[in-house]
């Protein structure tokens, strides 16, 4: 036999194998581009819109309107007008918007004397695309503005003012979401993987048959899934505050950050244990992390603001449990303790939770039955 | 006293009868072989009376517990030694032994006595503290025994428990399942392919094939059925017709043919045995081989199930290196 026998013999054996499981060669080969490209060309390179932001107009004079009015195009911002900066104030603390502009009294007078009158802009700068891109676009259609009524001149001056996230850069935006991935990833791992690994090595099989109840197996299981996300889930919190991530939070805070972890990897434990005991081989796993559990993360605002994806794919987000798990994070670790901004997400979170370990612990007890 | 009892059980795996029907019981302090090729029912007899698999009708009771109403009961009073090797590989070995006897109950500080004991028995005794990862797998074998004896249990399931072992490996383990039938007066019930494990050990043997069982009595009872006295198989070429009548008037009656085999059984084998030299050169018959033992086994399972368990014998053998395998990567 020469060589060129014996490497036909081994192309043609792989290609057997290869062929034989047709959804993993196919998955593998069609949804993988599909589902990158969309993710990537769509969510990420989209420009920032629809940024909810709040108006308190003090003057409904003529040029008021008319620079309020410029601030409408283009679909940049949603601008939700009140005439209460109380209000106002609330809702950008309640995350409703990002920022507040405050148009003063007088502007239309001033204008019309032409003196360069004074826009506040307060601005909640946890998300630095969404913070950059409002803050520009004022910028540039208060030029715009300025020069519809004097050439080279300069009539009205932004007031920028930091409400929350002074000096946040893009690595203080990533880290929360990196942090919950690294809770979902240990979590998918302690879980799933280890329950197809027990059944795979017979270990399962032991534990059922010993005189204990399946019950305790499954909260036995779970319980040191969940020890290990939050291990895995606290160094990557210390990896981020050695690489500058300023927390910005107390001691309770951090009591919270914790319990935020702690419900995710109780979700996803249960989600990937309800996965896992469908699944007969590793591959397949390792296929739904790839198909599920990174587009998850991608969709979740982790890496890039919700506001970046077109409509459709916010949807996505929407019913993503990783979307709530990283909004809590960021508004904990960045914003501090505000809990009207981040209530639903705990909410979401823990029926989420819930849900999943039931849904987890049916499916072990059914197939260990 | 009964300690397991087993009515009609049945098991159906899509539409496949594994196990149709059986009745029997195990009494008490016995050693209890359960005889079989690949797929013939009796690890699945086994995960049925151990509570793993529910039966698709009938039932069994295990130490006086009904397997299908009281499982929990059943499950504290059985040890099971699975066909494949279940340890955690990253835990050393006492770690898996207290592991285990936590699972079923035992004080910790019966386990400090016990646990140097039973790694001194397979002696494995200057290895407790390794990895069990780091075993090769004649030591993780020894082992699992002796896992399922911690917890003193008064019936012990052993699937296959000396598979693919060395023969001094294989000696340890029968030694220690004598040992409790001895001292502790533990019912073992055993499933093996290995006629001499099953001749050796086990007070009575159940064959099994196709999910049933065609016989069941202790080994030389077994030995006795297909006739008395010894087997002699022979290979000759020339007209063998002409010598069999006169053979059979001697007290030779024929068992099997197959072209120029012959078995033939005979009282006193040892008396026959010249005289069919003799025969056969007064009719110019030559005899190429010619070789006479007592019934064993391996008759008994031939006469049975028409099948030499030899064939399986070696397919286990190869299962056994490939598992090897997967278990290294």
């Amino acid at each position: 036999m020469n060589i060129f026998q014996e490497i036909w013999i081994i192309w043609k054996k792989e290609m057997k194998v290869w062929w034989k499981n047709p959804a993993f060669a196919i998955v593998r080969s069609l949804m993988f581009p599909l589902m990158w490209m969309v993710i990537f060309g769509i969510a990420f390179s989209g420009t920032v819109d629809h940024i909810p932001v709040a108006l308190v107009q003090g003057d409904f004079g003529e040029e008021a309107n008319r620079y309020v009015g410029m601030l409408n195009t283009e679909g940049v911002l949603d601008i939700t007008t009140t005439t209460n900066y109380a209000n106002a104030v609330e809702m950008l603390k309640e995350r409703e918007v990002y920022g507040i502009i405050f148009v003063p009294p007088g502007f239309s007078r001033g204008i019309e004397e032409g003196n360069t009158v004074e826009v506040q802009l307060s601005i909640d700068e946890t998300s630095p695309q969404v913070s950059n891109t409002v803050i520009s676009f004022i910028s540039r259609i208060s030029d715009a503005f300025s020069k519809q009524i004097a050439p080279s001149s300069n009539m009205v001056s932004v007031q920028k003012n930091t409400v929350f996230g002074q000096g946040i850069e893009y690595l203080d935006f990533l880290a929360p979401g990196v942090i919950m991935m690294t809770i979902v990833f240990s979590a998918m791992f302690s879980g799933g993987l280890g329950f197809v690994m027990d059944r795979e090595f017979g270990t399962l099989k032991m534990l059922i048959a010993a005189p204990i109840s399946k019950n305790s197996i499954i909260i036995g299981k779970t319980g040191a899934g969940v020890v290990q996300s939050l291990f895995s889930g606290t160094a990557a919190l210390l990896i981020a505050m050695a690489m500058g991530v300023e927390v910005k939070t107390n001691i309770l805070g951090f009591g919270l950050i914790i319990g935020l972890m702690f419900l995710t990897a109780f979700g996803f434990i249960g989600m990937s244990m309800a996965f896992a005991t469908r699944i007969t081989r590793i591959e397949h796993l390792q296929l739904m992390m790839m198909l599920v559990i990174m587009p998850m993360w991608f969709l979740s605002g982790g890496l890039y603001p919700l506001e970046s994806m077109p409509e459709w794919m916010r949807v996505v987000a929407f019913i993503n449990p990783m979307t709530y798990a990283t909004d809590a994070m960021r508004a904990v670790m960045l914003r501090g303790i505000i809990w009207e901004a981040f209530a639903l997400d705990v909410l979401v979170l823990t029926g989420f939770a819930i849900s999943m370990l039931i849904a987890g612990s049916l499916s072990f007890k059914r197939t260990i039955e | 006293m009964k300690i397991i009892e087993i009515h009609d059980l049945t098991k159906e795996f899509n539409g496949l009868t594994a196990v149709d029907k059986i009745n029997f019981s195990v009494e008490k302090g016995e050693i209890f072989g359960f005889l079989g090729p690949n797929g013939s029912g009796k690890t699945t007899t086994i995960n049925m009376l151990a509570t793993l698999l529910l039966p698709t009708s009938g039932t069994a009771t295990v130490n006086g517990f009904d397997i299908i109403k009281n499982p929990h009961e059943v499950r504290k009073s059985i040890g099971i030694v699975p066909q494949e090797v279940v340890l955690e590989n990253d835990l050393t070995a006492r770690e898996n032994l207290e592991f285990h006897g936590a699972l079923y109950g035992v004080a910790k500080k019966d386990m400090e006595d016990s646990i140097p004991d039973l790694l001194d028995l397979v002696e494995l005794e200057d290895r407790a503290d390794d990895r069990v990862i780091t075993f090769s797998g004649g030591m993780k074998r020894r082992l699992e025994v002796v896992k399922a004896f911690l917890h003193t249990p008064t019936l012990i399931f052993m699937d296959e428990p000396t598979l693919g072992l060395d023969p001094q490996t294989r000696r340890v383990i029968w030694e220690q399942i004598q040992r409790l039938k001895k001292e502790e007066n533990t019912t073992v019930f055993l499933t093996t392919h290995y006629m001499e494990e099953a001749d050796y050990l086990c007070d009575r043997i159940g064959i099994i094939d196709y999910g049933k069982i065609l016989d069941l009595d202790t080994p030389s009872n077994l030995k006795h059925k297909i006739g008395e006295g010894d087997i002699i198989d022979m290979r000759v070429s020339g007209d063998i017709d002409s010598i069999l009548k006169k053979l059979e008037k001697e007290g030779c009656s024929l068992k099997k043919r197959e072209d120029n085999f012959i078995r033939l059984m005979a009282l006193r084998g040892e008396d026959v045995l010249p005289k069919i030299v003799r025969l056969a050169e007064r009719e110019g018959i030559t005899i190429e081989s010619l070789s006479i033992h007592e019934p064993t086994l391996e008759d008994v399972f031939i006469h049975y199930t028409g099948r030499e368990i030899r064939e399986e014998k070696a397919e286990s053998g190869i299962k056994a290196v490939l598992k090897k395998f997967k278990g290294v990567k």
